[in-house]
């Protein structure tokens, strides 16, 4: 008797082999059998037409403080996710000492833009330590989690407010090697640390303030562990510097048998050499042995923007600049003098905007008007029968200057491109930062993404190829040997997709965080069912109650 | 040819945050080049630092207007 059987799917196991058609049966949260197995079964789940794959692993993301009260990790498991990594970017909320909380609050608050209520309201802190952490959160999971300890709060553990101030002592970097043991011993899968991010008063966060000897015995103690991960973010602005990095992780990742990540690699048509640059150098250090895999993500980069703040997408014309860049009240009244106005909307040329602003879409989630929430500026222009550049302008003044336009696939946007790079041997799929920047994008449906575009659209990939990026080579690259294959004994974590629809659905502001907190979300496309160690945590559009996620070892 | 890098070019790019960025091509005395993407704060920074209010009068600018608002490059 199994608990479930999943009959007549595609099975794609996530090894890359060719699909092929048969049964998936789950017994006491494991595969039990695969193929052309029959059998009784408390439930049954009908594949047939659907694809029958491991459930997909996200490398990088930022829950931390979302799978306090979302065991979940809405909307990231109903996309087909089954394990995800938080604690990346020298992030984590633990180890982290009470009096420090509201310090490490503001980082969070700086990178996932989650409203205070988020820390006050919903959850209550009642740990200190990593494995209190864990305990915390092990409580409600219905996704699997595999987390980094960040670099940051270690160090701000042990050096208070001297972590954003200077050097550590080699009495502090041996505390710290101590405290990242006790971490990977309370079930944290490896470290993250950044050479980028800063806190709230754009400070430097407190990795950055290490000297190499430091993150090299903090590297040292990875290896100890059995070669746990190091994940980074590198100076991702300046390919030069990254380059730097990839040599620098290299040399980490050889001196103590651990594997190292970066993230994120984007591609650009406007700087075309640099993502080639950066896995060229990739490609020479793997040949030493080294392992530094790149994570570059699968969705483009839009640009979005509001009245509110001076956004450099007017950066070519130079009287919106002048205009925007004023503080609010003399923007304010530069926006509603008539004279102003009209040389504004006369730098746009005699299209008044149309070509380089008609494109715009009204996003949602702040004061826009509803019937405009979706629609392009053109559209609406036409409708309020004025030019799009002064549209923009009402529109704007109409609702307090709060309302977003969004500027779609202004960047890492071309498929010819991207498409061979998510395909290369060495690339790591990932990088989607679920969980992060909120309140500006949905970081959710990559992986419905890379299907519809790269697998359905471009044919960059096969649909065995995809599957097995995202399922058994994430779980080999982060040492997770339970996971990212259909294979009798392995976690039972599955995925049942439709292959010819799945994908993304379309961005929408919702208002589900404590507070009636607004975020950007993704509903999922084709995807069946998910299965997190053997039961159904979402099917047929719905969550389930299942609490059946843990913590990877 | 200046003894120091000057800005030969920017562009408006899209950030990794979702903002707009200036992408800023920097030449160097051995004629050596690279780009560099700076965020909003430090876009604006570097323009007001250059007296400019047009992004094609940053080109020739040294490269050291660009040091005011760099530490404030897009999160991660």
């Amino acid at each position: 008797m199994f608990d479930v059987l999943i009959t007549g799917g595609r099975i794609v196991d996530g090894t890359g082999a060719t699909a092929r058609h048969g049964n998936v049966a789950i017994r006491g949260g494991r595969i039990a059998a695969v193929g052309d197995v029959t059998g009784e079964a408390a439930r049954t789940i009908d594949a047939a037409g659907k694809v029958v794959a491991p459930g997909f692993i996200d490398p990088h993301t930022h829950f931390d403080v979302q799978l306090l009260w979302d065991g979940a990790a809405r909307p990231a498991l109903e996309h087909g996710l089954t394990t995800i990594v938080p604690g990346n970017c020298s992030l984590s909320l633990a180890p982290l000492k009470a009096a420090d909380r509201s310090r490490v609050v503001g980082m969070f608050q700086q990178i996932e833009e989650m409203p205070p209520e988020a820390f006050t309201e919903a959850f209550e802190w009642c740990w200190e330590d990593f494995a209190g952490y864990r305990e915390a959160v092990a409580r409600h999971l219905s996704i699997n989690v595999a987390p980094l300890v960040g670099h940051s709060v270690i160090r701000l553990w042990v050096m208070g407010e001297a972590a954003q101030q200077r050097a550590a002592t080699s009495d502090e970097i041996a505390a710290m090697q101590d405290l990242l043991r006790a971490c990977l011993d309370a079930g944290a899968v490896g470290l993250s640390t950044s050479f980028v991010d800063i806190d709230e008063n754009g400070r430097p966060v407190p990795s950055r303030f290490a000297q190499f000897a430091e993150l090299d015995a903090l590297c040292a103690v990875l290896g100890e562990w059995g070669g746990r991960m190091l994940q980074c973010v590198p100076e991702f602005y300046a390919v030069d510097l990254t380059i730097a990095r990839i040599d620098q992780l290299a040399e980490l990742s050889l001196r103590h048998g651990i594997p190292t990540t970066f993230s994120p690699l984007f591609d650009s048509t406007q700087a075309p050499d640099n993502a080639p640059r950066a896995i060229a150098r990739v490609e020479e250090q793997f040949a030493r042995g080294a392992r530094v895999w790149p994570q570059m993500q699968t969705r483009p980069i839009d640009i979005s923007f509001s009245l509110l703040r001076p956004s450099l997408f007017f950066a070519r014309l130079p009287r919106w600049v002048r205009v925007l860049r004023q503080p609010l009240e003399a923007r304010l009244a530069s926006l509603t003098d008539p004279e102003t106005v009209e040389r504004m909307v006369a730098d746009l040329g005699p299209d008044g905007g149309e070509r380089m602003m008609g494109g715009l879409v009204v996003r949602g989630g702040d004061a826009a008007p509803q019937a405009y929430v979706g629609r392009t500026l053109s559209e609406i222009a036409r409708e309020r029968s004025q030019l799009p550049a002064r549209a923009l302008i009402d529109i704007s003044l109409e609702n307090g200057l709060d309302v977003a336009f969004l500027s779609g696939a202004q960047g890492h946007e071309s498929t010819e491109r991207i498409g061979p790079m998510l395909a290369h041997p060495l690339m790591h799929i990932g990088a989607s930062d679920g969980g992060a920047h909120i309140a500006s994008f949905a970081t959710y449906g990559d992986t419905g993404y890379l299907f519809s575009e790269f697998v359905r659209k471009a044919g960059a990939l096969t649909l065995e190829e995809a599957v097995r990026k995202i399922t058994s080579e994430t779980a080999d690259i982060w040492g997770l040997k339970d996971r990212g294959r259909l294979q009798p004994g392995k976690a039972a974590d599955v995925v049942v997709f439709d292959d010819r629809t799945i994908g993304r659905g379309e961005e929408r502001a919702v208002f589900d965080l404590p507070g009636e907190g607004m975020r950007y979300v993704r509903d999922a496309v084709g995807i069946d069912a998910v299965l997190v160690n053997g039961e159904v945590a979402w099917a047929g559009g719905r969550y389930a109650d299942a609490r059946s996620g843990v913590f990877c070892n | 040819m200046r003894d120091e890098a000057v800005i030969v070019g920017a562009e408006i790019a899209a950030g990794h945050d979702g903002a707009a960025e200036l992408l800023v091509t920097l030449r160097y005395p051995n004629g050596g080049r690279a780009q560099v993407a700076i965020d909003a704060e430090a876009g604006f920074a570097l323009m007001r630092n250059c007296g400019v209010s047009d992004l094609s009068g940053l080109e020739g600018q040294p490269w050291r207007r660009m040091l005011e608002g760099a530490e404030t490059c897009s999160t991660s």
